[in-house]
């Protein structure tokens, strides 16, 4: 039921998105009724896409009727944003496709072009003026973050691959003990001859 | 044997006569049909949704399908089946009760979905269609108010094509304890106040709770399909076993 409840968020998040991009629909078109088996094999599980003209419908399934079905790890089915690599990830045996390669095409060409007007969505609550303000401050914000990460990425990477001292060297170590006990011996030294000094000093 | 002697079947935890059945359940359906979508979402709390889902999910449902939507009442499921079984398909929402399927037009019609959607006043015993007329029968919420499970069941298998699909989704019996008892408290104290508040009819859903209770458990309904002719009949639990969907094929 989890599953269900997190594919049918997702779905509402593909429908939101298709309202926001009015030339989504038009790119999803050629696809319509045409139903995309996703697999994503590190998770065990299969989705059913399918847009139906109007509406995405994204479903948590057994089933293995498909026009196309594509099956990889997440993280390969998450570098097809870039369309350019499905060829590339099929010929390297990361991405399993079977059945229609223009649907799987189809799918990716249209999520990747997708552009949302966001300040033309958001003008319609805060007119245009601020709309403008407030899209050009979300993506300083975010241009922000990347560049943050980014920042901490480096460090995170340089702190992992350098060598880094955080205690002594054992010769180090030695030199310190050596040292402290010459140290040691030499106010020994003082010491005695201190107490002589003051010895005779009293006896005269 | 007297003569005189009526079957009887069960309406909740009364014993009524069969034929009186059908007209008692219409007479629930007529009361609660204006509140049916708000108490669904009040009484489970949505999840209601997801388990239509998941029938969705199991039905193979594709463009130029022919649907029954048995019992179907205010169409959530013939709403789904609608846009994906396209303009060359066809769902049909049948129902017994006309304040039900008034409802359901109402909302499809709201939704803009007209064109492939069918409305027919029917009685799950007796299916109106030739053999072999449907790809996927669903019923969901319905089988338990039907009065002879098993010939509503033949009538199903006969109507479907070969190949075609069965999903039964229905109340059934917890797999825990700990949660049967939970579900009874809420089903028997909790649901007819929400109710009298919501619908202002404790009675019809004091019937929901007991009718639950009398309807058969997920390996009896499995047993009863397979007699009816169905094949590769499986069943799934849903929400612990609160609700159950059964699949099963004709061939």
């Amino acid at each position: 039921m989890v599953t269900n409840f997190l594919v049918a968020l997702v779905e509402r998040i593909l429908n939101t998105s298709l309202k926001l991009d009015s030339t989504l629909n038009d790119k999803l078109t050629p696809i319509t009724h045409k139903h995309l088996l996703i697999e994503i094999r590190d998770w065990q599980q299969q989705f059913l896409l399918v847009f139906s003209g109007k509406q995405l419908h994204l479903y948590s399934t057994i089933e293995n009727q498909y026009d196309c079905m594509i099956s990889g790890d997440i993280d390969t089915l998450m570098a097809l944003q870039n369309p350019a690599m499905l060829t590339q990830l099929i010929r390297q045996d990361k991405l399993d496709l079977q059945g229609d390669l223009n649907i799987a095409q189809g799918f990716s060409n249209a999520f990747a072009a997708m552009d949302i007007d966001w300040p033309e969505h958001f003008a319609r609550y805060l007119g245009d003026a601020p709309a403008q303000q407030l899209w050009l401050s979300l993506k300083d914000v975010q241009q922000k973050g990347l560049t943050a990460d980014k920042k901490l990425t480096t460090t995170l990477s340089q702190l992992c691959q350098d060598e880094l001292k955080v205690t002594i060297h054992p010769i180090e170590l030695e030199q310190f003990k050596q040292d402290t006990r010459q140290l040691k011996g030499s106010v020994a030294q003082l010491e005695q001859r201190i107490n002589r000094l003051l010895q005779n000093h009293s006896n005269q | 044997m007297n003569e005189n002697q009526q079957k009887t079947t069960h309406f909740g935890y009364q014993t009524v006569a069969e034929t009186d059945k059908a007209s008692m359940v219409a007479d629930v359906f007529h009361s609660v049909a204006a509140k049916y979508d708000v108490m669904n979402d009040l009484m489970s709390f949505g999840i209601h949704r997801l388990w239509k889902r998941q029938t969705i999910a199991s039905s193979g449902v594709r463009k130029g399908h022919h649907v029954l939507d048995l019992a179907g009442g205010t169409g959530d499921l013939t709403a789904k089946f609608s846009q994906l079984v396209g303009e060359t398909g066809q769902v049909v929402l049948g129902d017994i009760n006309s304040s039900m399927l008034k409802v359901g037009r109402e909302k499809l019609h709201n939704l803009g979905l007209v064109g492939n959607i069918d409305y027919v006043q029917m009685n799950a015993e007796a299916l109106p269609f030739p053999d072999n007329s449907f790809d996927l029968i669903t019923i969901a919420f319905g089988l338990r108010n039907v009065t002879d499970k098993d010939k509503a069941l033949r009538s199903m298998y006969r109507i479907l094509k070969p190949g075609g699909r069965l999903l039964v989704l229905e109340f059934s019996k917890p797999e825990h304890e700990v949660l049967s008892k939970a579900y009874d408290f809420y089903s028997f104290n909790l649901l007819p106040t929400m109710g009298k508040l919501v619908a202002n009819d404790s009675e019809s859903y004091k019937y929901l709770a007991e009718s639950i209770r009398m309807h058969p458990d997920q390996d009896t309904l499995k047993a009863m399909m397979n007699e009816a002719g169905f094949e590769q009949t499986t069943y799934q639990n849903l929400t612990g076993g609160i609700v159950a969907l059964h699949r099963g094929f004709k061939y």
